[in-house]
């Protein structure tokens, strides 16, 4: 389980670019500043051109930054040898493809610093992990794009990284393929790895993160777990009851401003979470049976959409 | 040790890139034409038909030797970045220096590779028509190979910030001023004005002194060599290229990969 350590820090991140040759600057990234725990899954989570992948590059050292400072395992992000304990998947990654899928996971070890037998065993132990063992010695070129996007994510895991980046990991999947990157990332966290994961996909994260950042127009806007940030707000309970009286269907009408619906000769009664206790109450009083109780969870999406309309107003 | 195993790494799989590119080869095969079509040319000549011939083959080996090297040169970093390849790279340990000199010495062997059979070409045809093959051809081929080099060093300087496009025209434009400069800094010298004398000495300077690494008549016409006459431009060749790589790395040092 994930522990409060932070090994990714961002505090007060800012980016700008200049578009052009001219001095205008455009700023992408407004002081952002987020922690992601030891071993935990990051979700980062935004729209398009919300600030994720350039984030995530000035985490790899790929931009640099305007301002704020940017640290992964105490390094700052603009240092090269700590990266031996980073992995990292870009979106939509593409790879030299005169090479094998062998032959480029072997490069990168080397890269990394993995030697000689070690490296053979590293490389056939991802070819296995992502399913591309069969096609190890096929040249890239002939890779579908799902394959590609395996390789990329045996790449960010060769040299047996602490800290893993993924840059919309599901990008290009199957829904089988999905499960399967799904299950391999909770398998890392297995093994005790933390892992960023830049996603648009809410269902994904929903499932696999532990906590998650909202980050709209290069700010951000939510940081915390997962499930206190879906318990945010008033949820709504639907409650269906059978043999409901009609002065018992009013009392709830007016008392707990319930919303009635006729079902047949059942009654749903939608009531916000507080009054169910109330509800039930009433409804046992009057000799009704309840016949089920669905408390409405609020989705992701559903927070993520106000969260980006909230900023657009 | 590491530093050395990464630029390894990167220049390996640079060659390995880089021969498979098929212009590459259309540049050779006119290369390897063009020092085959000295025996027709010197064919024309009664009296001095070997030395046209090997006048004709050397000046092909260094011609398309620069234009490969440019040609190579100047899609060296551009190609990285277009196809994103550059973010798995730099995203390992592994400066950004130690990839630029990685693709710097990868691309230079190319060049080299491409040069030996231009060479082996030229040895053929000399062998063929009784042409002599003298030490003086060897030393040409040495300086040949470091002019190349900095040609290379000089489109991935260029490489590092610019477009191909721009790049080309640079490196093309250096080049040609390389071979220019010892003269315009003999003109300026001869020359009334002060400031003429002072930007010609400047230029001479500043862009590199190609014409000190070309030993094409000493070759052709078997003259004599001495050990300075290789031994200075090899020096001032290392120096202006590792200058010229410096200045790249502090180019590509401060580059945003967007």
């Amino acid at each position: 389980m994930a522990d409060r350590t932070e090994v990714v820090r961002v505090d007060r991140l800012v980016k700008d670019f200049r578009p052009g040759f001219g001095v205008r600057r455009k700023r992408v990234l407004h002081g952002i500043s987020f922690g992601v725990r030891r071993g935990e899954i990051f979700g980062f989570v935004g729209p398009n051109g919300a600030g994720k992948t350039t984030t995530l590059k000035v985490l790899m050292g790929l931009i640099r930054p305007s301002a704020g400072s940017a640290t992964i395992l105490g390094h700052d992000v603009r240092e090269t040898e700590f990266r031996r304990h980073v992995g990292f998947l870009p979106e939509n990654p593409y790879f030299y493809d005169h090479l094998s899928g062998r032959e480029i996971l072997s490069f990168y070890a080397r890269l990394c610093g993995v030697r000689g037998s070690e490296r053979a065993r590293r490389v056939n132990t991802l070819l296995r992990w992502v399913g591309l063992s069969s096609a190890a010695d096929a040249r890239l070129r002939t890779y579908s794009k799902g394959m590609q996007q395996r390789v990329g994510i045996a790449q960010a895991l060769v040299h047996d990284p602490d800290v893993v980046f993924l840059d919309e990991p599901m990008s290009g999947l199957d829904p089988i393929g999905r499960k399967e990157i799904r299950d391999l990332i909770l398998r890392l966290r297995a093994e005790g790895k933390t892992v960023f994961m830049n996603t648009h996909i809410l269902s994904d994260v929903e499932m696999v993160c532990d906590r998650v950042a909202i980050i709209v127009n290069g700010r951000i806007r939510y940081e915390g777990a997962i499930e206190e940030f879906l318990q945010t707000g008033d949820r709504d309970t639907d409650i269906v009851l059978s043999g409901l009286p009609v002065d018992a269907a009013t009392l709830l009408e007016e008392s707990v401003a319930a919303q009635l619906r006729g079902l047949g000769e059942r009654i749903e009664v939608r009531v916000s979470e507080k009054a169910v206790r109330d509800v039930l109450r009433i409804a046992m009083e009057a000799g009704a049976e309840v016949v089920s109780l669905t408390p409405h969870r609020v989705s992701l999406e559903s927070i993520f959409l106000s969260a980006v309309e909230g900023d657009a107003g | 040790m590491k530093s050395l195993t990464c630029i390894w790494a990167i220049a390996a799989n640079t060659v390995r890139e880089s021969i498979r590119n098929k212009i590459l080869y259309a540049l050779l095969f006119f290369a390897i034409l063009m020092i085959g079509a000295g025996v027709v040319l010197g064919s024309l000549s009664y009296v001095e038909s070997q030395r046209i011939l090997q006048d004709v083959g050397l000046g092909a080996i260094r011609l398309f030797g620069v234009a490969i090297a440019i040609f190579v040169g100047i899609h060296l970093i551009h190609r990285e970045v277009d196809r994103r390849t550059i973010y798995t790279i730099l995203s390992k340990p592994i400066s950004r220096a130690e990839f630029l000199v990685g693709k710097y010495v990868g691309l230079t062997l190319t060049i080299w590779m491409q040069m030996a059979i231009m060479i082996a070409a030229f040895a053929g045809v000399s062998l063929l028509t009784g042409a002599p093959l003298a030490w003086q051809h060897g030393a040409f081929f040495l300086l040949a190979g470091a002019e190349l080099a900095l040609v290379v060093a000089i489109a991935t300087f260029f490489s590092s910030f610019t477009t191909p496009l721009l790049a080309a025209f640079f490196t093309t434009g250096t080049w040609v001023i390389g071979h220019l400069t010892r003269d315009l800094r003999d003109i300026g010298a001869r020359s009334d004005s002060q400031a003429m004398e002072t930007i010609t000495t400047l230029a001479h300077r500043v862009f590199p002194d190609l014409a000190g690494l070309n030993l094409a008549s000493e070759a052709a016409h078997l003259l004599p060599i001495t050990r300075e006459d290789i031994t200075l431009p090899l020096v001032y060749a290392t120096g202006y290229v590792t200058v010229v790589l410096i200045a790249a790395v502090f180019l590509f040092e401060r580059r945003d990969f967007r």
